[in-house]
């Protein structure tokens, strides 16, 4: 074969920045870990087993190279962050359920890695969150106001069987001491708000401590570090989670200014449910992003606003995964009118030719 | 590598992109210009610039002398060629040739006798006392190409001579590997100083300046020492080092802060710009009145056993250069840098006007053959593009054939620089999917133009058969009308005579419709073209 130029190449891969981001989300499983228990590692490692499973049997049936394919790492990567994302008990066929159908449906389908125009970790979390809603919002409060932290054998327990190894139900253990029913920061800002409370009175429940509440602040903070080492080492697209978080604060400011009882600070929509992960390690997966400059600016803008009114407006608590999915819509319209200025050329292309 | 510490004379811009390949260059600058022993037979390819073939104008059998003219220019676009030694004519045919496809093409062979003897020449110690006319002559019959790569005619882009105030020295020298600018410029201070100063004197004054990267802190000093002694006026403009800060359009952002419009020259911008090698030429060409027989080549890679620069006839076979260098297990071989050049298909093929480097490579040297994975967008391309194209964008409407698409983004503003492949995290041959893609717009346009031209064709023959018609039909309405009138005139009475009179009529209109016919169908046979 004639091998056309350049013969010199930089010693890069694929495979290193796949692993890139799952080293650099490690700080924010180690919060996971911390405050929700173990079960998060048995998440990931259900999908995991599961994504790669699925990867190899549908490139065998498209004929494509299995192992060569397997060593990229997007797969594995499409896991762990479907397992970052997932209630920590979730029974183990739901995981295994969403991370299929987002290997299959939402990245072969297309072509495999680099064709697909949705996220497939936030496919399998909205295929699992519109149909199993309960499941998927019961996530259990921190440990520290838990009272005692879930042992190994009850969290396997509670994943492969939904109970506990003493036959107890999930909402067992989503009580805190006054008997009532735990849910996360921004799920308890929405009921309570429904019931007429203002922000003030929302956040003395012990569960609001802190930027954002228990745990979930620090989750946040691992995320934002982990988030900071991939910009260093240019792994990802700065613009994007700097779109992403401008894009909240400028949305959550203009609706704190106006009613600061009604409406949630920017700070804590910034540190509260999956905002930093989302920035940082969902948005930034630059085959379903933007991947001009500008376009990434508007395609992280576009998820930060999304997001505010979703958790402002909408029926779910948090909507990350609906934002990411609504601006990979936008993808093609964004690369083609966001053209840079081509060397020698006055006027940037896709408004006017030449 | 080193880097010089001499400070920019004139404020330096910047280009966006670019990458930091790793540079290799003292591999072969570390010793002075040498030569090598002369090779048996030389193979002179006839289309070794840029544009059309050389026209041979010695015959299979001449004694030529070194220097003595052997092929002449086609008169459109293209150069002289010289026999680069002395010796024998022994053949004009197709041989292989130093190019990317290893196909062959019409070259002269030339066999030394070793003796090396010139032609008369006609030094001219003053060239001031020549008029610009008599220069660009003496350039052109010198047959000097650009030698930093695309051998493109000298004397051509000196033709243009209104708006030009500026003669850039392109010393850069981005390539990794390359140091035989940098090397001449060490070694042939003055020389290449001199023509520079011959290229001012074409434009009656120039301001000089000589764009070169940091990383010659050698040639630098003597660049400073030769003005010195020469009383010379010119600006160093000392650049970072960054690939491509040679590319023409790059050197001309970092100096002169501008770019060069789509589709102008840099001669719109009032600038010119020639390379260290090519001074060199027109130096020799001008005062010593010697046309390029040979020229300063870097052999290097980690598998040549003698690296460094050599001045070398032109038409060296690569083999005998292999063979004088000591180099025994190249694993790959490849004319130009690393980033631009090309892997050499036959190592029988001679070394042209363009060749400034070869790259002796050993087996983990350049970058394995490696299955490329998917696009993923990462932007890293995008990043290096010093053009600002999106190559990811290319990548994907290439690889689709979607052409129109590859033309919207900016497809030709590229200039397969590399930085892109270069930077690629999937390993993707980026350059090879914008020639493709190239490649078939430039076919189709033709293929257009060849329909477009079939189609007006077939359009008049369409016209011109409905023309033919009508006036049939005139003729025949006509001939009815001159019958009904001879009968009318005629009378009743007189039936007979009408009855001969319209056949009379008739067969005088059937003659002129008949003469009508062939006559347009002689005009069609005419106009019928011979495709």
């Amino acid at each position: 074969m004639i091998l056309s130029s350049p013969f010199a190449k930089k010693p890069n891969s694929v495979t290193a920045v796949m692993l890139w981001v799952i080293v650099a989300s490690l700080p924010g499983l180690a919060a996971l870990i911390y405050f929700f228990g173990i079960g998060v590692l048995i998440n990931i490692s259900i999908a995991s087993i599961t994504a790669l499973a699925t990867e190899a049997i549908i490139l065998r049936i498209r004929k494509r190279p299995v192992s060569a394919t397997l060593i990229d790492g997007s797969a594995l990567l499409t896991a762990w962050l479907i397992g970052l994302a997932l209630p920590p008990l979730l029974p183990w066929w739901m995981t295994i359920l969403g991370t299929s159908f987002a290997i299959v449906f939402a990245k072969q389908v297309y072509g495999g890695l680099g064709n697909n125009l949705f996220n497939p970790a936030m496919v399998a979390y909205v295929l699992l969150l519109i149909s199993f809603p309960v499941e998927m919002t019961a996530w259990i409060p921190p440990t520290e106001l838990a009272g005692q932290s879930l042992s190994l054998a009850d969290t396997f327990s509670y994943i492969f069987t939904g109970t506990s190894s003493q036959g107890y139900d999930i909402n067992f253990i989503r009580q805190g001491v006054d008997g009532f029913t735990m849910a996360t920061p921004l799920d308890h800002v929405k009921t309570e708000l429904s019931q007429g409370y203002r922000i003030q009175e929302i956040k003395v429940h012990e569960m609001m401590t802190g930027l954002s509440g228990i745990g979930w602040q620090w989750v946040n903070l691992g995320f934002l570090f982990g988030g900071v080492i991939l910009l260093f080492r240019k792994v990802a697209a700065w613009q994007i989670p700097a779109g992403v978080l401008l894009g909240i604060l400028s949305m959550s400011l203009i609706l704190n200014v106006l009613n600061p009882d009604a409406y949630l600070s920017p700070a804590f929509h910034w540190f509260a449910g999956a905002t930093m992960m989302g920035a940082f390690f969902i948005a930034t997966d630059p085959v379903t992003a933007s991947t001009t400059k500008k376009g990434r600016w508007l395609f992280g803008l576009g998820i930060g606003v999304i997001t505010v009114l979703i958790r402002t407006f909408g029926g779910y608590p948090d909507a990350i995964a609906f934002a990411v999915l609504l601006m990979n819509m936008t993808v093609p319209m964004l690369d083609y009118y966001t053209q840079p200025r081509t060397y020698g050329h006055t006027k940037t292309k896709g408004v006017s030719n030449e | 590598m080193e880097r010089s510490s001499y400070p920019s004379e004139i404020p330096i811009f910047e280009f966006p992109g670019g990458i930091h390949p790793q540079e290799n260059k003292q591999l072969s600058n570390r010793s002075p210009i040498a030569k090598l022993p002369l090779a048996k037979e030389l193979v002179i390819n006839l289309k070794g610039q840029a544009g059309n073939r050389s026209i041979p104008c010695v015959a299979v059998g001449e004694q030529v002398l070194k220097g003595q003219l052997i092929a002449k220019s086609d008169g459109i676009f293209s150069s002289y060629q010289h026999a680069p030694t002395s010796g024998k004519i022994i053949a004009i045919e197709k041989r292989p040739i130093a190019h990317t496809s290893g196909l062959e093409d019409l070259c002269i062979v030339l066999s030394a006798d070793g003796d090396e003897r010139w032609v008369e020449l006609s030094p001219a110690e003053d060239f001031t006392a020549l008029c610009r006319k008599q220069i660009l002559a003496r350039i052109f019959e010198s047959g000097i190409v650009g030698l930093g790569g695309a051998s493109f005619p000298s004397h051509i882009k000196l033709q243009r001579e209104d708006g030009i105030d500026t003669l850039i020295i392109n010393a850069a020298e981005c390539e990794p590997y390359i140091s035989c600018d940098d090397r001449l410029l060490q070694d042939n201070t003055d020389e290449v100083l001199k023509g520079a100063q011959i290229i001012s004197h074409l434009y009656k004054d120039l301001n000089i300046i000589v764009g070169i990267e940091d990383n010659k802190p050698s040639a630098i000093e003597a660049l400073k020492a030769a003005r010195t002694k020469l009383r010379m006026t010119f600006d160093i403009a000392v650049v970072p080092t960054k690939y491509p800060s040679g590319g023409e359009k790059q050197l001309i952002q970092l100096i002169a802060g501008k770019e060069v419009t789509h589709g102008k020259l840099p001669a719109d911008l009032g600038l010119v710009m020639h390379n260290v090698a090519t001074c060199f030429a027109i130096y020799e060409a001008i005062i010593q009145d010697k046309p390029i027989t040979d020229r300063v080549v870097t052999l290097t890679g980690k598998a040549c056993g003698k690296p460094g620069n050599y001045r070398i006839p032109i038409g060296t076979p690569i083999k005998h250069l292999l063979e004088s260098t000591q180099t025994l297990k190249s694993q790959k071989l490849i004319m130009g840098g690393p980033m631009m050049g090309f892997e050499i298909q036959s190592i029988n093929a001679g070394i042209v006007k363009a060749t400034n480097c070869i790259i002796m490579a050993d087996s983990n040297e350049l970058k394995p053959e490696q299955t490329s994975l998917p696009c993923i967008r990462c932007g890293e391309c995008m990043n290096a593009c010093p053009a600002s194209l999106l190559p990811q964008q290319l990548y994907w409407h290439a690889k689709a054939d979607e052409f129109d698409k590859t033309e919207e983004y900016n497809l030709f503003d590229c200039i397969e620089c590399g930085a892109c492949a270069y930077v690629c995290p999937s390993d993707i041959p980026l350059v090879q999917f914008y020639r493709y893609a190239k490649s078939n717009i430039r076919n189709n346009r033709v293929e257009k133009i060849k329909a477009d031209n079939a189609r007006e064709r077939h359009e008049a023959r369409l016209d011109r058969i409905e023309r033919v018609k009508l006036e049939k039909a005139e003729k025949h309405r006509k001939a009815a009308e001159a019958r009904r009138k001879a009968a009318e005139a005629s009378g009743q009475a007189d039936a007979k005579k009408a009855a001969v009179a319209a056949a009379l009529a008739r067969v005088q209109a059937k003659k002129e419709a008949n003469h009508e016919a062939s006559n347009s169908h002689q005009a069609d046979k005419t106009k019928e073209p011979k495709a």
